[in-house]
């Protein structure tokens, strides 16, 4: 298992934001629209657009909780109820948001 | 001559390796109750698993390690076993608490033989003295409890105020299965969702007690059941069974794939139906060809846990609801899955110690 997995994840609720620090020493620190908007599910993505490709613009996003998914992901469980979003750590890395990594485009 | 100190001892020990860890037993805190009088010296490797395959090496490597210390003149060393949990993932609830480690049999086709397999190798861990339980998750065909012969039907027991399932205990093994709750001979046609909520109750609601090793006998294939599996449970790693021919290692790397996905760690292959001793002749034959599951094994990196020949004692038993291991413990293919299951054991260790320094995902909130 040589791909990075997260091991802390940290919901800083005063900015509204969520720090990851993976096992290689990376951290990134993912607003929570951002996360809400890159949602995996099929509700979100639908059925076959790839991942991560397809924003929902939820501008009054609040995370709730985090919840670990087995030994591969975590849940995230928002304001409004919705929690089918699956977040594998490759998904989460794909994600980060900071200037190193930036590989998902722009929110808009 | 200077008399031997504790410090000294504990330095030429740094010098031995688990062999399967590969860190010294010093550091791993294997080395218990260590007394230097007089030049006598004893303690006790606490092993990570009483299956362990390599005592014997390690008794031996002690040996040669004091043997260089000055003032040794007597050695005893005892051994003793306790099993470390290798569930990784960090889940908030784990609703199996008191199992140390769970361990998936599974394959990527039906009919590898697993149900047996699974059954044989939680009989062969306990026979090794770990305490061991047996749940058998496959739902389209539970065959556990005619495998083990069990008769009685889960009992409820008082716990923590509430009440839970008491498993039945078959060959002494504490025995659940998704058969229990079913009418025999009815077929199971649930969808997804329904499977996920009845494993859970399965999970949730038995009580198993403190266990080194819960076995699970999965249903064949990458679908429902393994994945409620790998979302809401920590699994220590995942065991796959093989038969020799082609068709049935593709199946292996299906297997494999989906078990990466979910990064549950596979601790081992096992080659089942190897070959065929014939009881006239006695001769081998290799009727479904046979190596295929270790070069697989090779190939991808995955320990290779040994090989199994068709003995028609095996399924003549487990229809009777006998374990091969129980009724002939002392013939060639109980031995077979007795170093099967040290093997396992070993794979277990080095999965708990790797789970140990990787992964812990903290969730906090600020």
């Amino acid at each position: 298992m040589e791909k990075p997995v997260p091991v802390e994840i940290n919901h800083v609720r005063a900015e509204g934001k969520i720090r990851i620090t993976w096992d290689d020493g990376h951290v990134g620190v993912y607003p929570q629209e951002y996360l809400r908007g890159y949602c995996p599910c099929a509700l979100c993505q639908g059925h076959d657009a790839a991942l991560g490709k397809k924003f929902i613009s939820v501008p009054d996003a609040k995370l709730r909780e985090i919840r670990t998914v087995g030994n591969y992901a975590v849940e995230f469980l928002w304001h409004d109820g919705h929690s089918t979003g699956i977040y594998n750590y490759e998904y989460l890395r794909y994600l980060c948001p900071c200037s190193q990594c930036k590989q998902v485009g722009n929110e808009s | 001559m200077a008399a031997a100190t504790t410090e000294a001892v504990m330095e030429a020990l740094r010098g031995v390796q688990d062999p399967e860890i590969h860190r010294d037993i010093v550091s791993l805190g294997m080395v218990k109750n260590l007394a230097v009088e007089d030049g006598k010296v004893s303690f006790t490797v606490e092993l990570t698993t009483p299956a362990c395959p390599l005592k014997d090496k390690i008794e031996g490597d002690c040996k040669s390690a004091l043997a260089g210390v000055e003032g040794v003149k007597d050695l005893e060393i005892s051994f003793g076993a306790q099993v470390r949990g290798s569930k990784v993932g960090a889940g908030q609830t784990d609703l199996l608490p008191t199992v140390k480690n769970l361990v998936l049999v599974a394959s990527g086709k039906g009919g590898v033989g697993k149900s047996t397999v699974a059954a044989n190798l939680a009989v062969a861990l306990k026979m090794h003295g770990a305490t061991t339980g047996l749940l058998d998750a496959d739902i389209y065909g539970p065959s556990i409890p005619i495998l083990m012969g069990v008769r009685e039907e889960p009992r409820k027991v008082a716990v923590n105020g509430g009440y839970k399932l008491g498993p039945p205990i078959a060959h002494g093994l504490p025995v659940m299965s998704i058969g229990f709750f079913l009418e025999p001979e009815q077929a199971v046609i649930w969808r997804g969702p329904m499977l996920g909520k009845a494993l859970n109750q399965l999970m949730g609601d038995v009580h198993w007690g403190e266990l080194d090793y819960l076995i699970v006998d999965m249903p064949p294939g990458t679908g429902d059941i393994q994945i409620t599996f790998s979302q809401q449970l920590k699994v220590s790693g995942a065991v796959l069974v093989a038969t020799p021919q082609q068709v049935a290692l593709a199946d292996v790397i299906r297997a494999k794939s989906m078990f990466d996905k979910v990064m549950i760690p596979i601790v081992g292959l096992i080659e089942n139906m190897s070959y065929f001793i014939c009881d006239g002749c006695g001769k081998s034959h290799e009727i479904f060809s046979r190596g295929g599951a270790v070069r697989a094994a090779e190939r991808f990196k995955i320990p290779f846990l040994g090989e199994i020949p068709i003995v028609s004692s095996i399924r003549e038993w487990g229809d009777k609801g006998v374990p091969i291991l129980v009724r002939e413990p002392e013939s060639e293919v109980s031995k077979i899955f007795l170093e099967i299951a040290a093997k396992l054991a070993g794979q277990l260790s080095v999965a708990a110690e790797t789970a140990k320094s990787g992964q812990s995902l903290k969730i906090v909130s600020s």
